[in-house]
């Protein structure tokens, strides 16, 4: 009997286990580490209006997503991710894969395809304390700037990229990155580095020595000695990923040239308390495997000689151990000031710069890492060259399969729902980011092949600046225009009044009037209020544009009901530039707005104030409820906020939080809540407050949740625990699904040059650059310049200049009789770079030919 | 463990017996009051000991300081309006969010303070806050964060488990019967496949079922989109558990078989098992009173075993299949330094191991007659 009792006991056990698993309580939500994508822009000096011609594609009449519903599912292999595209159970791998097999089987199947991108960069942190440490008293030579700039004839950056990489990554010289518009503008410059750098251990070695026989050190048995003991390098070598192998590398190099080396590998955490926080001095490393992350096109790279190498890049002790020329700290500081007028002047200190960076050399650049993003082969999606397909804005509008309409996607990706999601303070992850963008949308997206923006809500914009500042515009949706001044009106709102609920204007706050550098009016389509829905049904207002204004100011005001310190810094970095807001009509919405913050391209100086917060989209009456319960102490937007109170995070897709904003939901709905009142309530009536908590209120009945935007996919459910999200088309959207389709694959140019192969010194010579993509000429009016730089028999530059545009695809270099009169003879080499107006990546080419007298 | 005491069976006058009682309650209430006591320190000292281990003896609290920095640093790297500001505003902005950060995490206290706070509110199952992870669905409550983890947990590996746990033991007793058969060469020959992992038969699995045949997922809790009715969920799960179940019972049905048998053989061979068979007896009866009943504190101990064992999943096998259990969530944590996260995993096994040792030896008395709770005889 005791048997039967137990093996029923058993089966109970397991049943009521079943049971408890099957329970679908647990809801919606997503999470990770999303950095927020700050796009850098640098731009052309000369252009004024130029407008980029691009092919359209055939018109639909299908509106908003192309698929009916995205199902995303968490894979956090990307092995197992790559067998799952070949078996169809999924369609696209949302992450960039560096591991060069998985690549490599991508590739080498038919059915895949894959998009490439960058992202991470590599480069060798020295420290530059010494000569002599004070904490041991051991001899330090990276703190002679020539053994520094010594160590890049040490490393072999090729095989770097083709060993240790396999091919994913694209050799670095500079502070720039190579797909960037000042790698192309300064192409000449960076390719005179890239060769006088190039491997040469030899050199590295004769310099080297000579140093550190300066030092007192000495060569005994192959072996440097200092005071009669080794000269040690510590090198902190990070093991997560490919800086093994490089810290593996750069260590096998030293002890070829003498030096006794000590690999100290650590993590990502055991480093950072050495290398980042501890004192230089203190000797404990003399070398660090350093990575670097970019999120977006970069358009202008000025600042990073400031950042990358003078104490004023963080108030960390190793950057305050850094001790540049006078002269390279001056023209570092003038280019993050922005002091020069011209982009030709721009031009001139950047070169400087460049070869003042590669003397001191605190940094030696080593690699840009390159990845892909694998998906079936008849899937078409927008991918960002930096941010890939996770990081583009542009995913939910281009995402397809080929030749189809409608259907389902399903996503992979290796975390899935990481943190909360609310649109103020919510999930940075970029897994969670990718979602979002799918639901919500922004006025302006940038291109994700060259980081300047297009409008999306927006209808035009005017951008004017201050005379004197290299401003320049390329698209043609927004005009650029200069004022020797820039008044900014009185009845501008210049900053917030928390206590009283209201704006500060200008003429408060600054009596005696003032100026901005850069205003720009932007201007919303007079049927904005019609078309735009969000996904609740309510109608978009301008109550949603005010509330985003307010939430600019609001919560880092300590006399604020919802202040909150962690964002007190922020708020207060944004006031020290900005200068006032200007509401100058609400229908049709027109916005101006006022700032000392300026950018190179006139397209990265719009404001438009469109409600997509720093973590997402959101109405109103959204932000109203869980405003509701953050001032009531219930829960907070921000993790450190609901840290500080012992409160839940935020989230409005799932969780504890979400019983609480039904609360507040209700009280709301019963009150007529409008936040905010004095201000806001000049912008929304009551009726419109009542409506739109009644349609949030059916929403969550149907959902349970509160997450909506007014993007081409609404958040159907998520599932936290299981893994899964689902989106839906979003039937109510506006706009055509072609709108994006442009900008399904990078039209990165493809170069041939031909030419005679055997060239007289002194007579003329001709040479033909083919410019193509996918097989097509390309325009034109598409391509921004083409280079060539000749370098002679002895690798010397002797010749740089422009190509002639002949047609659609095809280029010429024309070298006159005295050009070939300066050419040695033996073999000379030619090398073109294209730069695209289309996309920030260079293309290049070579060609070699025989000069003889 | 166990501290109960056998004594030999004997017949009591009735005018002793109120007496007895009366020594019986106060003996067992002092063995309870030194048990609990006993159980309590070692809670306390194991628990210390994890939140010393857990943050390396306060050098967590350096390695932290260290991880603000450079993530503020990547943060100023990419963000150029930042970078942009006037070096001392930019010094300003980044130790106010590096001193805000460290104060969310109470760096700003000393690590020996802290450690016995987190003692304090471990004893007393205040399990506080995470400092890193949220649960799933976005909870920092550690108690949510556990609980949300435990059913996908207890529905796998409970269901693996009690079923090798039975499977073994029914097959054991059977081969104990039959030494020397075919079947019970073939299992010892098995035995040695149970030296590979779970997780190692799981690629083959999935390898196999999923990826060739295409016929079972390759991991996760059920479908996506997850099916709406219950039953439909039901059924989606029992697919997915499939393969997991499969391969923790590859694993170790085996050797546990190996292990059982052996452990019911030394039984079967005893003199009053021998003295049963000769007196006639049935050999279910025999099996029932003479091999199982003496065996029985044996048995539900490793049970009991077992189902606290539970408690923290299995890291690598979750990892393969994708199954959201508390070893990946107890992994996430350790990678994290998510002190509360790891205290609160381990003063709940703890305590659940207390309360099984201590309950153990009353069962031991209930299910065994010569056993005695608290008793003066030789240790059992």
């Amino acid at each position: 009997m005791k048997r039967y009792s137990l093996l029923v006991v058993g089966l109970l056990v397991i049943a009521s286990m079943v049971l408890s698993a099957c329970q679908q309580g647990t809801q919606v939500v997503t999470q990770v580490v999303t950095e927020e994508v700050e796009v850098v822009t640098t731009v052309e000096v000369e252009k004024t209006v130029e407008v980029v011609v691009t092919p359209e594609p055939t018109p639909v009449e299908r509106n908003g997503a192309w698929v009916d519903t995205i199902v995303v599912v968490e894979e956090p292999s990307a092995d197992a991710a790559v067998t799952r595209l070949q078996n169809k159970d999924i369609d696209l791998y949302a992450f960039t894969v560096s591991n060069a097999e998985v690549a490599a089987k991508v590739a080498a199947s038919p059915e895949l395809k894959s998009e490439r991108s960058f992202g991470s960069y590599n480069e060798l942190t020295f420290n530059p304390a010494g000569p002599v440490f004070e904490g041991t008293g051991k001899l330090n030579p990276f703190a002679v700037p020539a053994i520094r700039e010594a160590m890049n004839w040490l490393i072999d950056r090729d095989y770097i990229v083709q060993e240790i990489m396999k091919g994913l990554g694209v050799p670095r010289y500079t502070p720039f990155n190579v797909a960037s518009s000042d790698y192309a503008r300064l192409a000449e410059v960076v390719r005179k580095v890239e060769l006088k750098y190039a491997y040469n251990k030899e050199k590295a070695q004769e310099i080297i020595t000579a140093e550190m026989e300066k030092l007192g050190a000495t060569l005994v048995d192959g072996k440097w000695q200092y005071n009669g003991e080794p000269v040690e390098i510590i090198v902190l070598i990070r093991t997560e990923d490919e800086r093994r192998q490089i810290g593996d590398y750069v260590a096998n190099q030293l002890e070829d040239i003498g030096f006794t080396v000590t690999r100290d590998y650590k993590t990502s955490a055991e480093a950072s308390p050495i290398w980042i926080r501890g004192n230089p001095n203190d000797g404990l490393w003399h070398i660090y495997t350093g990575g670097w992350i970019t999120t977006a096109v970069p358009r202008d790279l000025g600042d990073n000689f400031d950042f990358f190498y003078t104490p004023r890049g963080l108030p960390q002790p190793l950057w305050q151990a850094y001790t540049p020329s006078e002269e390279f700290d001056k023209i570092a500081l003038d280019l993050v000031n922005r002091a020069y007028t011209t982009i030709e002047e721009r031009t001139e200190l950047m070169a400087k710069a460049l070869e003042l960076a590669l003397q001191d050399s605190v940094r030696v650049w080593l690699a840009d890492r390159a990845s892909i993003t694998p998906m079936r082969a008849e899937l078409q999606v927008a991918s960002d060259l930096y941010g890939a397909v996770y990081g583009s804005q542009l995913w939910p509008y281009t995402i397809r399969r080929e030749g189809e309409v409608g259907g389902s996607v399903t996503v992979a990706m290796p975390s899935i729902l990481v943190e909360p999601w609310n649109a103020l303070a919510g999930t940075n992850w970029i897994y969670d980011q990718m979602l979002i963008r799918g639901t919500g949308e922004y006025g302006l997206v940038f291109d994700p092949f060259t980081g300047l923006t297009y409008p999306n809500r927006v209808e035009k914009a005017e951008v004017v600046v201050q005379e004197g500042l290299p401003v320049t515009k390329t698209l043609d949706w927004l005009t650029l225009e200069f004022a020797p001044s820039i008044e900014v009106p009185g009845d501008a709102w210049a900053d917030w009044d928390a206590e009283q609920q209201r704006f500060i204007t200008v003429a408060e706050k600054f009596p005696e009037g003032t100026t901005a550098l850069r205003k720009s009016v932007v201007y919303y389509p007079a049927d904005l209020y019609e078309k735009v829905k969000w996904h609740d049904g309510s109608p978009f207002s301008a109550g949603d544009v005010v509330m985003g204004i307010i939430q600019t100011f609001d919560r880092g005001k300590e006399a604020s009901p919802y202040y909150d310190a962690s964002i007190a810094p922020q708020v207060e970095s944004f006031l020290s530039s900005f200068k006032g807001v200007k509401i100058v009509s609400t229908d049709p919405l027109v916005i101006e707005t006022y700032s000392d913050l300026w950018n190179l391209d006139a397209e990265l100086n719009v404001s438009d104030w469109w409600p997509f917060y720093a973590q997402g989209q959101a109405a109103w009456h959204a932000l109203a409820i869980g405003l509701k319960a953050d001032g009531a102490g219930e829960a907070a937007f921000s993790a450190a906020k609901a840290d500080e109170l012992q409160v839940e995070w935020l989230s409005y897709i799932s969780g504890p939080t979400i019983d609480i904003l039904k609360a507040k939901l209700d009280e709301a709905s019963a009150e007529g809540f409008i936040p905010y009142a004095p201000t806001l309530g000049e912008y929304v009536t009551a009726e419109e407050a009542a409506a739109r908590y009644a349609n949030l209120t059916e929403w969550h009945r149907q959902r349970g949740h509160f997450w909506i935007g007014t993007n081409v996919f609404y958040l159907e459910r998520a599932f936290p625990v299981e893994g899964t999200v689902v989106l839906r088309r979003y039937n109510d959207y506006s706009e055509k699904a072609d709108r994006w389709l442009r900008f399904s694959a990078p039209p990165i140019a493809e170069v041939e040059v031909d030419g005679e192969d055997r060239v007289t010194i002194g007579s003329e010579a001709s040479f033909d650059v083919f410019v193509d993509f996918e097989g097509q000429p390309y325009l034109l009016a598409d391509i921004d310049n083409v280079k060539y730089l000749v370098f002679d028999a002895n690798g010397e530059l002797v010749l740089v200049g422009q190509a002639e545009a002949v047609e659609d695809g095809l280029f010429q270099v024309n070298l006159s009789a005295e050009d070939t009169g300066k050419l040695a003879e033996g073999t000379t080499r030619l090398e073109v770079v294209v730069v695209s107006k289309r996309v920030a990546v260079p293309s290049f080419a070579s060609f070699q030919f025989v000069t003889a007298p | 463990m166990t501290e109960a005491t056998q004594s030999p069976v004997t017949a009591s006058p009735s005018s002793l017996e109120k007496k007895a009682a009366a020594s019986t309650l106060s003996r067992l209430a002092k063995y309870t009051l030194v048990k609990v006591l006993t159980l309590a320190v070692t809670i306390v000292i194991g628990v210390y000991l994890t939140i010393i281990i857990a943050n390396m003896g306060g050098e967590v609290d350096n390695i932290r300081r260290g991880e603000i920095r450079e993530r503020i640093a990547l943060m100023v790297s990419m963000n150029q309006d930042l970078r942009r500001l006037p070096a001392e505003e930019r010094s300003k902005y980044i130790n106010d969010m590096v001193r805000i950060e460290e104060e969310r995490l109470g760096l700003d206290r000393p690590f020996i303070l802290r450690s016995f706070t987190y003692l304090a509110d471990a004893m007393s199952l205040n399990l506080g806050r995470a400092q890193y992870l949220t649960s799933d669905s976005g909870s920092k409550q550690v108690r949510l964060i556990i609980l949300e983890r435990l059913p996908p947990t207890l529905v796998l590996f409970g269901t693996a488990n009690i079923l090798l746990f039975f499977t073994a033991l029914f097959i054991a007793l059977g081969l104990s019967r039959h030494y020397g058969s075919f079947l019970d060469r073939v299992v010892i020959a098995l035995a040695p496949t149970s030296a590979a992992p779970g997780w190692f038969y799981g690629i083959f699995l999935i390898l196999i079922f999923a990826a060739i045949l295409n016929v079972l997922p390759y991991g996760g809790m059920v479908d996506a989109p997850v099916p709406e009715t219950t039953i439909g969920y039901a059924l989606s799960l029992l697919k997915h558990m499939v393969l997991p179940t499969l391969a923790i019972f590859m694993s170790s049905i085996f050797v546990t078989i190996y292990s059982w048998r052996t452990f019911f053989l030394i039984f079967s061979s005893e003199d009053y098992v021998e003295m049963a068979k000769a007196k006639g007896l049935s050999s279910q009866m025999i099996e029932r009173r003479y091999i199982l009943r003496p065996t029985m504190p044996n048995i539900i101990t490793n049970f009991a075993l077992l189902i606290i064992g539970l408690w923290f999943g299995a890291i690598i096998l979750e990892t393969v299949f994708n199954w959201p259990g508390l070893g990946r969530l107890f992994y996430r944590a350790i990678g994290l330094f998510d002190t509360p996260v790891i205290v609160g995993e381990t003063v709940i096994y703890a305590y659940l191991l207390a309360i099984t040792v201590f309950l153990l030896d009353f069962i031991y008395a209930l299910v065994d007659p010569r056993v005695k709770v608290g008793g003066e005889g030789p240790k059992a």
